[in-house]
């Protein structure tokens, strides 16, 4: 589905999404004029205004088969003055209360905003919901995600955009797009090097499958010694290639114009220190080798492999002198607490949020441009981004002096809105 | 419009560390508006740079985004956010960005429920959180350990970035105070018969209470006490008010009352429970099919009750017809 001119600049309408354009309408938009318009004039502009944020995906038949003249709302109660009394002095006096001392007036109750729940049937739907839990930029790539076959609605696949959740529902979108619908972009640098990446995995791929047939025979019986030797270093050779990634995200960091004027000198200085040390400690031989093969077996977690190092290379300043360290393992490479709590920085972020040029998003990961102007989780929905999975609650409900409708408009445009569709009503 | 994202909108690009960063906290030059009250020691230890970047000529106004980030890499504390810094949409007043559960909250409730084994009401009673949130959140938690026990990857940065980014709910372990509440707990829902206006002429000396309005406006509406998501708070309070400094009457009765309600989530348990198995299940290799006793009479007298099942002689199916939505209204 297509939209042209989403964004226009010259009669601008706000959308379901985190473009920077919308951010630059939404910051200059105002409420409409209604001095010199008619009743009908106001109802028809502010029912047009609101339609292209609400379900413009949605056609109008069907949005006016949805509307509900009914708004929700909930009052939040005390239960230490419910038990307190009875409510029998609500109803002293006139029937309305005792009228208090001028002194001790309670504060006005604020009002409920029911107007701005207006637009809650179009919450319900699965797009906008899982625009709603920042699972994707806009409604329309929601859209698109249940189209494709990346949602789950309570662990089945559910390919209908339309689909009105209800309450208890759990939907879950595929980690992947999602970090590919929040994250940044990648350049052009990036995007090649991907190219490549998938050029060369699928020649790869190609050449595997000329020689599969012999192999495939031969593999489980014999016992190829150069693949045992290999498993013996494999462990080492993994920590290795943990340290050389680090290397070239560091360098990735530093080399990149639009990261590296983000990071400050200090934070440059360390950069290129940790850089130098990893150096170092990459081109000793493997004769030498920086990992123990009996110990790396052992260790699967990141701590104790960052300790190993942090020990082999007497980083570790709390360490007793008396404890068994080659001499000759002595080298100047000495760590700095700071260098080493760096180090466990970087190793920690390397295994969560790797330099991958196969993904869709710049590796990596972080977040797209003027994301956090649009970052907002309504009440309704819990939502655990971890596992890119949300649940629906229960329906919006307008309370004393919030709506939980995110809408952009005030009470004025709802309000018309809502007058417009009780017209057939 | 790239006047605007280069200059004042520049703020919005990047999230701004440790905070919200909504369009309704800054100025229409881009300043943020609640660092302008609040750090005079700026004002006092950078003169020349406040008047230069963020003061735009004028001594009160806020910071921008330079000067902020400045702040924040030498370690300065950032002015908490008022009301009105959290509203994303800047012509919509009623709208704020609540804030979300934070991870230490999310995990003591994960740990009330399962290792103290804590009912959600109880749960939700303590920490005042709502009990749907309660449970979605059990129910999350269960399948992230499930999926890091399959080794599945997760959007960790995406999650740790996107939390940064939103106002949270604290939750400090091993503190004497009660916790912070999340939301209200106790939300009574309008019930659309109270929302006319009623007259109610009563005689003076009548005791009219909640029970009594209720009646009024409907016969079968309950009063607001019954309505509300945890009407045994109510009970307890009555009974902590008749038994002052008496904890032990008011721990009897917190405790019966989740003996109660125990035995009411089992019985609705059991009875589901048999009611599946009193299903009769074919299994095929693609699908299970369910057999269920259906009775003709509960089409109804005229054959058109909604109860009705199958093709019925007389009655038109809608399924055809123009407008007629066809995906599933539910999941199961």
């Amino acid at each position: 589905m297509r939209l042209k001119k989403a964004y226009a600049l010259k009669r601008p309408k706000l959308r379901q999404s985190w473009n920077k354009y919308n951010l630059y309408n939404l910051s200059r938009a105002e409420p409409p004029n209604t001095f010199t318009r008619t009743f009908f004039q106001q109802k028809w502009s502010a029912k047009s205004t609101a339609r292209a944020y609400h379900g413009e995906t949605v056609k109008e038949k069907h949005w006016q088969r949805m509307f509900r003249r009914r708004l929700r709302s909930v009052v939040p109660m005390d239960h230490n003055q419910l038990a307190r009394s009875d409510g029998f002095e609500q109803a002293e006096g006139r029937g309305s209360g005792l009228e208090p001392h001028p002194d001790n007036k309670p504060r006005p109750f604020p009002k409920t905003p029911y107007m701005n729940m207006t637009f809650a049937p179009l919450e319900r739907r699965l797009d906008t919901a899982i625009f709603r839990a920042m699972f994707a930029s806009s409604t329309r790539q929601a859209r698109q995600f249940v189209v494709h076959g990346d949602v789950k609605v309570n662990g089945k696949e559910m390919i209908y955009p339309g689909y009105l959740l209800n309450p208890g529902d759990m939907f879950q979108v595929e980690p992947d797009r999602v970090m590919f619908a929040t994250g940044a972009l990648k350049d052009a640098r990036e995007r090649r090097a991907g190219r490549k990446a998938r050029q060369k995995s699928e020649a790869s791929a190609a050449k595997s499958q000329d020689v599969l047939p012999s192999d495939s025979e031969s593999a489980p019986t014999t016992e190829d010694p150069l693949l045992t030797s290999t498993a013996e270093e494999a462990s080492s050779d993994s920590n290795k290639e943990t340290l050389q990634s680090l290397l070239s995200q560091a360098k990735n960091l530093l080399t990149t114009p639009s990261s590296a004027s983000n990071l400050s000198g200090k934070r440059k200085q360390d950069l290129r220190a940790f850089q130098r040390l990893l150096k170092r400690t990459l081109s000793r031989g493997r004769n030498e080798s920086i990992f123990p093969q009996k110990d790396t077996s052992l260790t699967d977690s990141l701590d104790a492999q960052l300790q190993e190092l942090t020990q082999k290379l007497n980083l570790n300043p709390a360490l007793p002198a008396d404890e068994k360290i080659d001499p000759r393992d002595l080298g100047p490479e000495t760590l700095t607490p700071e260098n080493s709590s760096l180090l466990r920085k970087a190793l920690t972020e390397a295994r969560e949020n790797p330099i991958d040029v196969t993904k869709p998003y710049a590796t990596p990961w972080r977040p797209r441009p003027y994301m956090s102007a649009f970052a907002f989780i309504p009440r309704y929905l819990e939502v655990h981004h971890r596992i890119c999975s949300a649940v629906y609650l229960r329906h919006p409900v307008a309370r004393p002096g919030l709506g939980e409708v995110p809408t952009p408009f005030g009470n004025d445009v709802n309000g018309l809105s809502f007058n417009w569709y009780l017209r057939r009503r | 419009m790239f006047r605007w994202l280069n200059g004042p909108g520049a703020a919005f690009r990047d999230p701004l560390p440790g905070s919200t960063n909504y369009l309704n906290a800054y100025d229409p030059q881009g300043n943020l508006i609640r660092a302008r009250a609040a750090p005079k020691s700026t004002d006092r230890d950078d003169p020349k740079s406040t008047g230069e970047e963020g003061g735009l000529d004028r001594p009160d106004a806020g910071l921008g985004r330079s000067q902020l980030d400045q702040n924040i890499a030498s370690g300065k504390p950032m002015p908490r956010e008022t009301a009105d810094d959290l509203m994303p949409f800047p012509m919509n007043r009623q709208f704020r960005s609540q804030p979300v559960l934070s991870e230490e909250l999310r995990d003591e409730i994960y740990r009330r429920i399962d290792q103290e084994k804590k009912s959600v009401r109880t749960v939700s009673a303590e920490l005042g959180v709502e009990m749907q949130r309660v449970g979605a959140v059990f129910r999350l938690k269960t399948i992230e350990n499930q999926w890091a026990q399959e080794g599945k990857p997760l959007a960790t940065p995406y999650a740790r970035a996107v939390n940064a980014m939103l106002p949270k709910t604290p939750f400090i372990s091993g503190s004497r105070t009660a916790p912070l509440p999340h939301e209200s707990i106790n939300d009574l829902p309008v019930h659309s018969a109270t929302a006319r206006q009623l007259f109610h002429p009563v005689a003076e000396s009548l005791h009219f209470n909640r029970a009594s309005a209720a009646k009024a406006f409907s016969r079968d509406l309950l009063p607001a006490d019954k309505r509300i998501p945890h009407p045994e708070l109510v009970e307890l309070a009555k009974v902590a008010a008749q038994n002052r400094g008496r904890d032990d009457v008011v721990k009897a009765r917190r405790n019966e009352l989740e003996k109660q309600e125990a035995a009411l989530l089992n019985m609705r348990r059991e009875q589901k429970a048999a009611q599946e198995a009193a299903a009769k299940k074919i299994d095929t290799p693609r699908w299970q099919f369910r057999f269920e006793e259906i009775k003709a009479e509960s089409a109804g007298k005229d054959g058109r009750s909604k109860g009705g099942v199958g093709a019925r002689y007389g009655i038109p199916p809608q399924d055809r017809k123009k407008g007629q939505i066809k995906i599933p209204t539910k999941v199961e």
